[in-house]
């Protein structure tokens, strides 16, 4: 990954706190939306389930596709956000 | 099969995951969907058919999974029994092969070239931990032991068994000749490596290739053929075909022809090989020295190099072969210049020899028939013995004379011209005589003082001779300056001064002086070259590192510079004031400890940026009540700063010697807030709007007005404390590059002029929304 995205930067940036889901690199309003309706409504909820599959990239880019069908770009970007902001602040 | 994975417990899967190389994690509602789906997908793989593909998609999962096979061998032990009925239910449970072929073959056959080894390694580990649970059979052991197979294979024909082989061999034949000797006196580590690459190479290796005259090798290869095919044998029929190949014309011509190159080698190698050959004869049982001999033919350019690549199979070490093939041939090539220069320099070396034998041989030169001798005859008038004539009996002892002062004028000239201190180049007539007495006893002085008188005679008519009559300058000093002396009458007037003497005419330094004296001066010559040199280098060095800390120095200076100004912005952008203190932004930038030691590059970054960033400008703030120098960020994409304050000129604060401690009045005038001929139709507009962005939520103000005339602006406030408020934020502030002052305004006065002015709100308000300060 040579650059990251200023979404991904502001997101890394600090802890995330109360941020919406949508906060997070990789997730649009689409994929927001989808998220949300499968009750994941905060990025802590996803930062949980990222933990739960204990960081394995393909667990979670396979779950990503699952719960709100986002491509592997999406993914892969939210899961590098996650990661990120898991090496700084967990 | 999927319907039993879904229909699995938690504990289940998870522990099917875990037996699958899956990290063991919590199984959750949001998880369970897929992991299910990844067990279907690994169990599905599984069930397939041992195609390759099929097998290198197992090995890649496994190398991926490889962190968690430690935790997998775990739980294994914990739940054997459960395993052994899974597996073989999975194992009853084979899926059709041809139905379940999903992914491509294409794709999964690059990963299992490049995991195969790592695979092969993992699985080797397992397969010996799996032996103790032999009795179930799970479908895992079955592609093992298709890897196994697969390890069979690579053993036996594989390339990288080749690369190990070449790697164990090469150095027996690119070794020195010494340790080809030394292989020779240990057999056994040569056959362990012999009879293997025959073994490899045999399918390429028919012997009909050779068509070689060299008929004793083709039998070697033959025998080396037969020896690959029937390896038990081992080396005992390859031994006298070694042997008559070593004894047969090959080896020992190539050696001949290859010793005369140099006479060093030759003396070097004949002790070895006088051994060699003895054991030859004597110990005909050892096959081993088959491959340094080899390599010394090939040495010799012979055309055994392709063949013996043939023989072992092993084309690299060929490179090494030829590299030594090349420093061999360079010297044997070169042979006849190298004797050629060789002979020059002994020539030249001869005659140097000879030169300096015959410069010293005087007595050659003295019996020469040549020689002008003026003998005394007494029928001549003029002639006076030994003035300048000599009595012809007499002519032998002066020769001998000179003959016996010769070798000590020699050696004297010699330590005079090599420095030696208290010598002198010339031998008076006192010590002439000094030494003609010593050295024959018997003569009396008389004799010896007639003698050198009748040489000194000679001499001056002899100036080939080599020898010089000379009349010294100065006597009694340790100055060998003298003059030579041509004339035979010159000689009488300083004979009674005693300072006549003889001396060399072309005195030749010894070699030994030479050398020392020429070494001293080249020293010298060189001391001061290479002090220069090294002055020079140094100077050079240090330019070059002048330049480079210089670099450096910009290098640091500048990133600094983007920093600071990155700082500057984005914290003027943050925190909403548009400038930022100099020395915050120090301190953000440069950690405690480093901050004394980049003190320099920090004043040079600050006097870069106060020259030559134009975004940026510094100047005086009070921050919390304390001036300080900061940053104002001025970005380019800031409209604000076209028409807006620019800063205070001096201070209107409580207590400042331009603050009214009491606002008289609630009406203002205000000079040079515009030009002349501003022609700017909403120039009142504009103005209005600047000053109720100034002051404006602080203040109320009922009227704006302006003056184009007198340039002047008047201001209306609600109450005279408003009109404070305005004064102090107004008052020697830079606006558009114009200092305004203000001044108050008696109300009758202002009333005069503006009889329409408000005196009850509404209160103005700006024409547009007010900016922030970090657009």
């Amino acid at each position: 990954m040579s650059s990251t995205s200023q979404k991904h930067r502001n997101f890394v940036a600090e802890p995330m706190g109360e941020k919406p889901v949508t906060e997070l690199a990789g997730v649009g309003e689409v994929l927001g939306k989808r998220l949300e309706t499968g009750g994941f409504d905060k990025a802590y909820v996803v930062l949980g389930q990222f933990l739960v599959l204990k960081k394995d990239k393909e667990l979670f880019q396979e779950w990503m596709k699952d719960a709100c069908s986002a491509n592997s770009k999406q993914s892969a970007d939210c899961y590098q956000c996650l990661k990120d902001w898991c090496d700084e602040f967990l | 099969m999927a319907d039993q994975v879904e229909s699995m417990s938690d504990a289940e899967l998870r522990t099917k995951l875990a037996e699958h190389g899956f990290p063991v994690m919590p199984i959750t509602a949001s998880t369970r969907k897929l992991l299910v789906k990844k067990l279907k997908m690994v169990l599905d793989n599984k069930g397939r058919p041992l195609a390759s593909d099929n097998k290198a998609e197992n090995r890649r999962s496994l190398a991926r999974y490889s962190s968690g096979e430690e935790s997998d061998l775990d739980n294994v032990n914990k739940i054997k029994d459960k395993r052994g009925r899974r597996a073989t239910t999975g194992g009853s449970m084979l899926p059709p092969s041809v139905s379940k072929t999903r992914r491509t073959p294409s794709k999964k056959s690059s990963p299992a070239r490049r995991d195969s080894d790592k695979g092969s390694e993992s699985e080797d580990e397992k397969s010996v931990i799996r032996h103790e649970e032999v009795e179930t059979i799970t479908k895992r052991q079955v592609t093992r032991t298709f890897v196994g197979n697969d390890q069979d294979d690579y053993e036996t024909g594989s390339d990288s068994d080749v690369d190990v082989d070449k790697k164990t061999s090469t150095p027996f034949r690119s070794n020195s000749r010494s340790s080809d000797y030394i292989s020779s006196t240990l057999p056994t580590n040569d056959t362990s490596t012999s009879p293997k690459s025959p073994l490899f190479s045999r399918p390429s290796l028919p012997s009909t290739n050779y068509t070689s005259p060299m008929s004793s090798s083709d039998h070697l290869n033959s025998i080396r053929s037969r020896l690959g095919l029937t390896s038990t044998l081992g080396d005992r029929p390859s031994i006298g075909n070694y042997t008559s190949r070593f004894s047969s014309s090959t080896y020992k011509p190539v050696t001949s022809t290859y010793q005369p190159s140099t006479s060093t080698v030759d003396e070097v190698e004949s002790p070895y090989l006088s051994n060699f050959t003895r054991r030859l004869s004597s110990l005909k049982a050892e096959p081993p020295k088959q491959s340094p001999f080899l390599d010394r033919d090939t040495t010799n350019g012979s055309t055994m190099i392709p063949r013996r690549s043939y023989i072992t199979g092993m084309a690299r070490s060929d490179i090494v072969d030829y590299k030594m093939v090349n420093e061999k041939k360079f010297l044997k090539n070169n042979l006849v210049s190298l004797a050629l220069v060789g002979l020059v320099a002994l020539f030249f070396f001869c005659l140097f020899f000879m030169y300096m034998v015959k410069k010293n041989d005087i007595t050659s030169v003295v019996d020469d028939q040549n020689s002008v001798i003026p003998i005394c005859h007494l029928n001549i008038p003029g002639n006076r013995p030994g003035i300048n004539c000599v009595p012809k009996e007499q002519v032998s002892y002066a020769k001998d004379l000179l003959k016996v002062i010769h070798p000590e004028l020699t050696t004297r000239i010699a330590s005079y011209k090599c420095g030696q201190p208290g010598a002198m180049p010339y031998l008076t007539e006192r010590e002439i005589l000094d030494i003609a007495r010593s050295k024959a006893d018997s003569t009396d002085v008389s004799q010896c003082r007639t003698d050198l008188n009748n040489l000194q005679v000679l001499l001056i008519n002899n100036p080939r001779w080599g020898l010089n009559v000379v009349q010294l300058k100065n006597l009694y000093t340790k100055d060998a300056d003298f003059s030579p002396i041509s004339n035979t009458d010159l000689i009488v007037q300083q004979r009674t001064k005693g300072s006549v003497a003889i001396t060399l005419t072309d005195p030749s330094t010894p070699l030994t002086c030479l050398l020392v004296n020429t070494i001293y001066s080249a020293g010298s010559t060189i001391i001061i070259v290479a002090f220069i040199t090294l002055l020079a280098v140094a100077a050079q060095a240090f330019y070059k590192f002048y330049l480079n800390y210089r670099k450096r120095k910009n290098d640091e200076i500048y990133s600094l510079v983007g920093q600071i100004i990155d700082v500057i912005s984005q914290e003027t952008v943050d925190s909403g004031e548009p400038y930022i203190s100099v020395d915050h932004v120090r301190d953000t930038l440069i950690s405690p400890e480093n901050r004394e030691k980049l003190a320099s590059v920090w004043d040079a970054a600050v006097k870069f940026i106060q020259r030559n960033e134009s975004r940026v400008r510094m100047e005086v703030q009070s921050v919390d009540g304390e001036d300080s120098r900061v940053w104002r960020w001025i970005s380019s994409n800031s409209p604000k700063r076209s028409a807006a304050w620019q800063g205070q000129a001096f201070e209107t604060q409580e207590g400042s010697v331009n603050n009214l401690t009491v606002s008289p009045t609630p009406c203002l005038k205000i000079r040079h807030m515009f030009d002349k001929n501003d022609a700017n139709p909403n120039l009142r507009t504009i103005i209005q709007d600047v000053i109720l962005e100034k002051c404006g939520d602080r203040c109320n103000i009922l009227h704006i007005e302006i003056e184009r005339s007198s340039c002047c602006v008047y201001v209306k406030c609600a109450n005279p404390s408003d009109a404070g408020v305005v004064y102090r934020s107004l008052h020697g502030w830079w606006y558009e590059g114009r200092l305004i002052t203000v001044k108050y305004l008696r109300l009758e006065r202002y009333m005069q002029r503006f009889p329409n002015s408000p005196s009850i709100g509404p209160y103005l308000k700006m024409s547009r929304p007010q900016r922030s300060w970090d657009e």
